[in-house]
């Protein structure tokens, strides 16, 4: 019950968050930071695919009813939710998850977290630029767009996490 | 059946995949240039609720260059005001007159929520169905045109702007009076182009480019931008022409909306005139 409590939250917030502060911040060159990707992958382990997309279709619609975009974000959230498992799968520890933990930094460690992390967020932006842009003789700007958002929205995610995810552990 | 139902099986989470992802994309895709329901807009309430709350807190930062431009402006519509003129021939008295009747009305409104810099940008306004607002009306500002009215809701509406891929409005070069369609590349969001001016045609850089009041969404004349750049399209007889928009669309907040009384009579008019028809 717990879970579902600390999940509710953090989708209220990143949704809020992205949609009225991140949508608005507007720092040029094409520089769109997008942190929900985040919140998919700080889901459980151990959470059903199929109950994984709905919650990526629920999230997406809500960010993107507030920022006027009519099915964009949701369409990248879905491939995220989507490939999900499968990087989960090919970057798995020896042992397996661990139901108990969680996808983030503190939790997984900083080597784990930049590969699966960093890959679905390329493919996320990747995926939102193309959509938006939608034309092949614009895929410069559409790289672009992908090279220079990646960054920030990584950095940012990172930033959320030690602010609010990690908690003080003693071992 | 067995088969199709082990299909089902090993195959549901990609089935539930592309069935949410077309849902998405057909949504994205058709509200692009027909938008089906308000409710997945800022246009809804709830949405619209949000960013109001939001506007509350940010309308302050701008305060400043806003009143500025409010006062600006009212001191050039202040001199327009009877009182501020001298008679200088008392014989005339005015009655009622025929020669003028009033064609545009304006709605005044304010932007709570706009962005700049995505490929599709589109502005909410604070006022929707109640003030009497409908979809396709024109929306400008003070230095320019803003856009067209894109959604509706009771009372918030949401602005398809120039900023937009495909908003194709109807401009002209005021001095030449050539005219064109305006476009945006998605990259700049101080300068956009037109199409379709025809290269025989002489253009000098820095002429004004105004609405040119075709389509009875915007008054003839109101300033759009000016030329910044002329070149060739190739292959094509055009000229390739740079504007630079005269509103800054990174601070807007105080906008009008154009109520066009003679629209209907125009619609009328031009439905009357036979389609080509495709063989």
């Amino acid at each position: 019950m717990k879970i579902v409590i600390v999940h509710t939250l953090r989708f209220l917030f990143f949704v809020l968050a992205q949609s009225l502060i991140f949508n608005q911040l507007e720092v040029g060159f094409g520089i769109h930071p997008m942190i929900y990707p985040l919140f998919i992958v700080l889901l459980p382990f151990e959470i059903n695919t199929l109950l994984l997309l709905l919650i990526a279709l629920i999230t997406g619609l809500c960010i993107d009813s507030l920022s006027n975009t009519y099915g964009l974000h949701t369409s990248s959230l879905l491939v995220v939710a989507y490939l999900r498992p499968i990087i989960f799968k090919i970057f798995a520890p020896r042992d397996g998850y661990d139901a108990n933990k969680e996808g983030s930094i503190s939790e997984m460690g900083q080597r784990w977290f930049i590969y699966v992390f960093g890959i679905l967020l390329l493919i996320h932006h990747f995926w939102f630029f193309m959509l938006e842009m939608f034309k092949w003789n614009e895929i410069l700007l559409i790289l672009k767009k992908t090279i220079l958002s990646l960054p920030i929205s990584y950095l940012l995610c990172v930033l959320l996490q030690v602010v609010f995810v990690s908690k003080p552990k003693e071992r | 059946m067995h088969n199709l139902r082990a299909f089902f099986r090993r195959f549901r989470v990609f089935l539930l995949f592309v069935l949410l992802q077309v849902f998405a994309l057909s949504n994205y895709f058709t509200s692009l240039n027909f938008p089906r329901s308000q409710y997945l807009t800022t246009a809804s309430s709830i949405a619209g609720s949000f960013l109001s709350i939001e506007f509350e807190i940010t309308k302050h930062w701008n305060l400043g260059t806003n009143n500025e431009k409010l006062q600006k402006e009212n001191i050039r519509l202040r001199k327009k005001m009877p009182n501020s003129f001298i008679r200088l021939n008392n014989g005339i008295v005015k009655i009622n007159d025929t020669l003028y009747k009033q064609q545009y009305e304006y709605i005044p409104s304010i932007v709570i929520n706009s962005t700049f810099d995505k490929r599709n940008n589109y502005f909410t306004l604070n006022s929707g169905s109640s003030q009497g607002i409908k979809r396709g009306m024109g929306v400008f500002s003070d230095k320019g045109i803003v856009g067209v009215i894109h959604n509706v809701s009771e009372n918030y509406s949401v602005v398809k702007s120039v900023l937009t891929s495909d908003i194709n409005l109807d401009v002209m070069i005021e001095s030449s009076g050539a005219f064109g369609l305006l476009k945006w590349n998605g990259i700049n969001s101080r300068i956009g182009s037109i199409d379709g001016i025809s290269n025989d045609i002489k253009i000098k850089k820095w002429s004004k480019v105004v609405t040119r009041g075709g389509s009875g969404i915007f008054p003839r004349g109101l300033m759009v931008g000016k030329i910044k750049k002329l070149g060739s399209v190739e292959g094509k007889p055009l000229w390739d022409v740079s504007i630079v928009y005269s509103e800054d669309y990174r601070k807007i907040q105080n906008v009008y909306i154009v109520k066009n009384l003679m629209q209907e009579e125009q619609n009328k008019l031009e439905d009357k005139i036979p389609e080509d028809k495709e063989e």
